[in-house]
């Protein structure tokens, strides 16, 4: 797969443009998305500034490609699909609400957790036995095959820089990957990607009704819920010339709509073909009944269909848990954590090989306070846990962690101990491939500290 | 005073209301305190962490989630723009509107009569019937706006669509009498009643803030434990008010069951204070995080509102024991608050400061800036919009008069994009689909499509609404089913949103090129004649040249896909 760096030195009115690619058309999209980057560095905004240069290009061009020229706001272009992905792909499962971490990665040896949470606190007996004193909530037992084969690492105290417990705030830290004060506006994979360079329609992925906040920014994502609803309906007989009106309205449109209907058409042309590849419905392949299990569904159909998925986001609400958090025997945690195990679990059943090549990692807006509520529940606090499964993963618990004495806590919550951009770093790093230098260009401003959770 | 022709029946109707009106801005102290409470913490040097845990505001980045998704798009300032500016009328500022480049307009200049038209029916409505564009054209801008501002115009064909669904907006106790307990039933019904007075009726202005304040002070319908009280929510809290007082409607959400079970308030006791609806009173409903609020503050914000809750049959009831007592403050205020039996009234008083708080005043005028003009607020609408909110007292149609007679209004041409359900909606009505017998199982075909949208009325699952910004719902998936969306009410597929056959005035007639047709379906249904681009879209689908007459027998059946079309142009998502 082409890097960006081949050509970043290129510019874009150089003649030379011809030797970028195999082919002419294949060399004449790559000069394009190079004059885009050099657009880029000068233009601030994609709506109303004008794409002047590149309008200059695409008439130079002439080999065919102006009208799909045109298009371009990005230099994430779709070549086609390459066979394989080298580096594999990255899933990021945002657990929406504040993941309950203590419920989920129990410090099970700390005697002061069963005083702040007699109601609430899982005990010892029931857990999964992981390292360092801690074990996992039972409801995640589905996830026994992977914890044995060294594929689950778990991270306790994670947090974004700041002390937070506004949900809006704390989301939007994360999934801009800033901190407090800090000017980055687009989302962390979206400058994943930039760092990434092109790669097909697909390589960025959201699964869901809306948009990732992670994903904003200039790579153009696909934003899906399932491959078989892919595409237009109700045009039996009139399709060829719909698709192609279609194609009419959307092209050489100043405007985000424009790139958004391109998008939709190309990708679902190529949706149909990977969708026709797996025809079971979910819960005949053992995902349990819910979205999050679909999304997890159609993301691996994409995988082994070869589509170059890079990045995907998929989001799990209902973690706010103020109330009912519950026991072990039932309740609100056992329930949501139950249906993420055996979606995970399934997950990597039916990716096999390919396991191997992706990785997927959780992540939470904060944990919450030390101490129960009188409502079984808890309400905001602060340091997280992480997981983090799949391939590449270094099983077992990282990162620092100095319990739960009140002398430890920061305002009566889990210390952040372990910074969430170190974590998301080493992932990046280990899994997409990226450079320490590019790992601090995802997150500027800061050098991140490998806490080992990638092998 | 000019204003009095230009607005006749509101004004009456208003000072009918008691509501003092007034418009024109004043360099004052009340201008000094809605620019100071709208001022983001500096965002230099970092705050240590244990201020910014003590003081959420110190790592604000924008207001709320929806400036944090423009945040990198901020426009560069419109060449034709001139200073802001408010006039004394709604037709004298769109007189002086201009337009910038934009889907519907691909030169900026002067803002014509035409455009003047079709912008004001697509931001105060879901979306122009074709009666609509008629009225307005009859009525002229004053009065079809000052008719559209009304809080007493009557609805017949809404009030139907509303019925149509049994349980929409009822009491809990109707709603227990009626179904099994835990039942989504009544929720349902709500939601798609919602859609119901968006597609059919008349007074859109008003569904339209009714949509607004709904996300603004949102409980999640359905869900879990709103069963038997969400549905009354929407009626008596949000529709009642959304017309009337912000402090009023937000006095009534914090006595509603529905909003005290959503936030778990009603499990807050005097011992543990849950603070879930302390926080979101202070973060969405009111000030919101930029104001500079202290964790502190949030405690003691739950600490008034405990004791209220709600009895097992769905209704409001304060319990004083379950109060917790003892000196409160919160930012300004402060209360000693020694008695259970008083906190009631102690809540009630803390509610009315946060009201009228210049910070909850912007917040209001915010979110309407974003919904009537723009994504990106323009900062001087917002605050000259705070100040007639805190003039008035709170009061919502002041605020609608003067965003309505501003020029940022009238030069935002084109500049926001239809979210799905405005899609949705627009479409049903551009079509100009009928209430009939069978409309409620209409609505509910249609609501389950707007769920898949990820769309339905009422229905976002989390306390802060729906995203009202065009990046939030920027997705290649969503515009497929956009797409699809279009022929199925085109087509007709759904028992109760349809008609027999194409309207006559979408169908080509006797000797029409298919030029002359498909400019009549732009005006007809985007507001303006297709540009070159649609033509040529429009002509590749038929396979003839634009100038070449009609081919009728084969649009006896394909007038309807070349309808979905138009409906899929980028120019009809735009608004």
């Amino acid at each position: 797969m082409s890097r960006p760096d081949q050509f970043a030195s290129l510019h874009p009115d150089c003649p030379d443009w011809q030797k970028l690619g195999p082919t002419a058309e294949d060399a004449a999209l790559r000069a394009q998305a190079a004059a885009v980057t050099a657009d880029a560095d000068d233009r601030e905004d994609q709506w109303s500034h004008g794409f002047t240069r590149r309008r200059l290009l695409a008439g130079g061009l002439g080999v065919g490609v102006a009208a799909m020229a045109s298009q371009l706001v990005t230099t994430r272009i779709s070549w086609a699909a390459p066979n394989a992905s080298p580096t594999g792909t990255l899933i990021v499962v945002f657990l929406r609400g504040g993941m309950d971490g203590l419920s989920v990665l129990v410090p099970a040896d700390d005697p002061n957790l069963l005083k702040a949470r007699p109601g609430i606190a899982v005990r010892a007996g029931s857990l999964i036995n992981l390292q360092r004193g801690f074990g996992l909530h039972p409801s995640l037992a589905a996830l026994q095959p992977l914890i044995s084969a060294g594929r689950f690492a778990a991270v306790p105290a994670v947090s974004t820089p700041d002390l937070t417990r506004s949900h809006f705030q704390a989301q939007d830290c994360l999934e801009r990957g800033g901190a407090a004060g800090s000017t980055v506006q687009s989302g962390w994979l979206d400058r994943v990607l930039q760092q990434l360079g092109p790669g097909t329609t697909f390589r960025a992925l959201g699964i869901g009704a809306r948009m990732s906040r992670s994903l904003l920014g200039s790579s153009n994502p696909i934003v899906l819920t399932s491959l078989k609803d892919f595409g237009v309906k109700g045009i039996d007989g009139v399709a060829p010339q719909t698709l192609a009106a279609l194609t009419t309205l959307y092209t050489g449109i100043d405007h985000p709509l424009g790139v958004q209907g391109l998008d939709a058409l190309r990708a679902s042309a190529k949706a149909q073909a990977y969708g026709k590849q797996e025809q079971k419905p979910a819960k005949e392949r053992g995902y349990p009944d819910g979205d999050f299990g679909n999304s997890l569904a159609t993301l691996a159909q994409l995988i082994k269909a070869k589509a170059g998925v890079r990045v995907a986001t998929i989001d799990v609400g209902g973690w706010d848990m103020h109330t009912d958090i519950g026991t072990v025997e039932g309740g609100d945690m056992t329930n949501s954590l139950k249906s993420v195990g055996a979606a995970l679990a399934a997950f990597a059943a039916e990716l096999g090989p390919d396991l191997d090549k992706t990785t997927v990692v959780t992540m939470s807006e904060f944990g919450r306070r030390v101490e129960q509520n009188a409502n079984s529940g808890a309400d905001h606090g602060h340091g997280g846990v992480t997981m983090i499964l799949g391939g590449g993963v270094k099983g077992g618990v990282h990162g620092r962690w100095e319990g739960l004495a009140p002398s430890v806590l920061d305002q009566g919550d889990v210390p952040g101990t372990n910074d969430y951009r170190d974590v998301l770093s080493e992932v990046v790093m280990g899994r997409l491939g990226l450079s320490a230098a590019q790992a601090t260009k995802v997150f500027p401003d800061w050098k991140a500290t490998p806490l080992g959770v990638m092998s | 005073m000019v204003r009095r022709a230009a607005i006749g029946a509101v004004a009456g109707t208003l000072a009918a209301g008691g509501l003092a009106l007034e418009v024109i801005s004043r360099p004052d102290t009340l201008r000094n305190r809605v620019l100071a409470a709208g001022a983001p913490s500096p965002s230099g040097a970092p705050s240590s962490r244990a201020k910014v845990a003590q003081q959420p505001s110190l790592a604000a980045d924008g207001e709320d989630r929806d400036s944090s998704f423009v945040a990198g798009q901020a426009k560069p300032p419109a060449k034709n723009a001139a200073k802001p500016q408010q006039f004394s009328g709604f037709a004298a500022a769109a007189k002086a509107g201009v337009t910038e480049p934009s889907l519907l307009v691909a030169k900026g200049g002067p803002l014509t009569d035409a455009q003047a038209r079709q912008h004001l029916l697509n931001r105060v409505t879901f979306g122009p019937r074709p009666s609509d564009v008629k009225n307005l054209e009859k009525l002229g801008i004053d009065r079809w706006l000052a008719a559209q501002l009304s809080p007493t115009a009557k609805d017949p064909a809404g009030d139907q669509a509303w019925r149509s669904r049994p349980l929409a907006g009822a009491d809990p106790a109707t709603i227990r009498r009626s179904i099994e307990n835990y039942s989504w039933e009544a929720m349902f019904d709500t939601g798609m009643a919602t859609l119901g007075r968006q597609v059919f009726g008349s007074r859109q202005l008003f569904e339209v803030v009714v949509d607004v304040f709904a996300n603004h002070l949102m409980v999640s319908t359905p869900s879990d434990r709103g069963w038997d009280v969400a549905p009354q929510y929407a009626v008596s809290v949000i529709r009642k008010h959304a017309f009337g007082r912000y402090n009023a409607m937000l006095k009534a959400a914090m006595r509603h069951p529905a909003m005290l079970r959503y936030l778990d308030n009603d499990q807050s006791n005097r011992e543990s204070v849950n603070e879930n609806l302390g926080r979101e009173l202070l973060e969405l409903h009111t000030v919101g995080v930029s104001s500079g609020y202290t964790e502190k503050d949030v405690r003691n914000s739950a600490y008034v509102l405990s004791g209220r809750g709600a009895t097992d049959e769905g209704k409001f009831e304060y319990l004083a024991d379950r109060h917790r007592t003892g000196r409160v403050k919160v930012l300004g205020w402060s209360a000693s608050n020694a008695s259970g039996k008083g906190g009631l009234a102690t809540g009630d008083r803390y509610l009315d400061y946060l009201a009228i708080h210049p910070a909850t005043a912007r917040t209001i005028a915010r979110k309407l800036v974003v919904r009537f003009v723009d994504d990106s607020p323009p900062a001087d609408l917002v605050n000259r919009l705070a100040q007639v909110y805190l003039r008035n007292n709170t009061a919502i149609l002041p605020m609608l008069i003067t965003l309505f007679r501003s020029s940022e209004f009238w030069n935002s041409f084109g500049s926001k994009t239809k979210r799905p359900l405005e899609d949705v909606v627009s479409s049903a009505r551009a079509l100009d689909l009928p209430i009939g017998p069978t409309t409620g199982k209409g609505l509910e075909a249609v609501y389950w499509q707007l769920n898949n949208l990820g769309h339905a009325p009422l229905a976002w699952p989390s306390p802060n609404g729906y995203p009202d910004v065009a990046p939030a719902w920027s997705s290649a998936g969503q515009m497929l089913d956009r797409w699809s969306m279009h022929r199925a009410l085109a087509h007709g597929w759904w028992e109760g949103m349809k008609r027999e056959k194409l309207p006559a005035d979408l169908r080509p007639r006797k000797g029409d090129t298919y030029r002359a047709w498909f400019d009549r379906l732009g005006v007809r249904l985007i507001g303006q004649r297709p540009n070159a681009r649609q033509r040529a879209a429009l002509s590749t689908f038929v396979g003839a040249k634009s100038t070449a007459r009609v081919d009728q027998g084969r649009m006896e059946w394909q007038a309807g896909h070349v309808v979905a079309l138009v409906l899929d142009s980028p120019q009809f998502l735009a608004r």
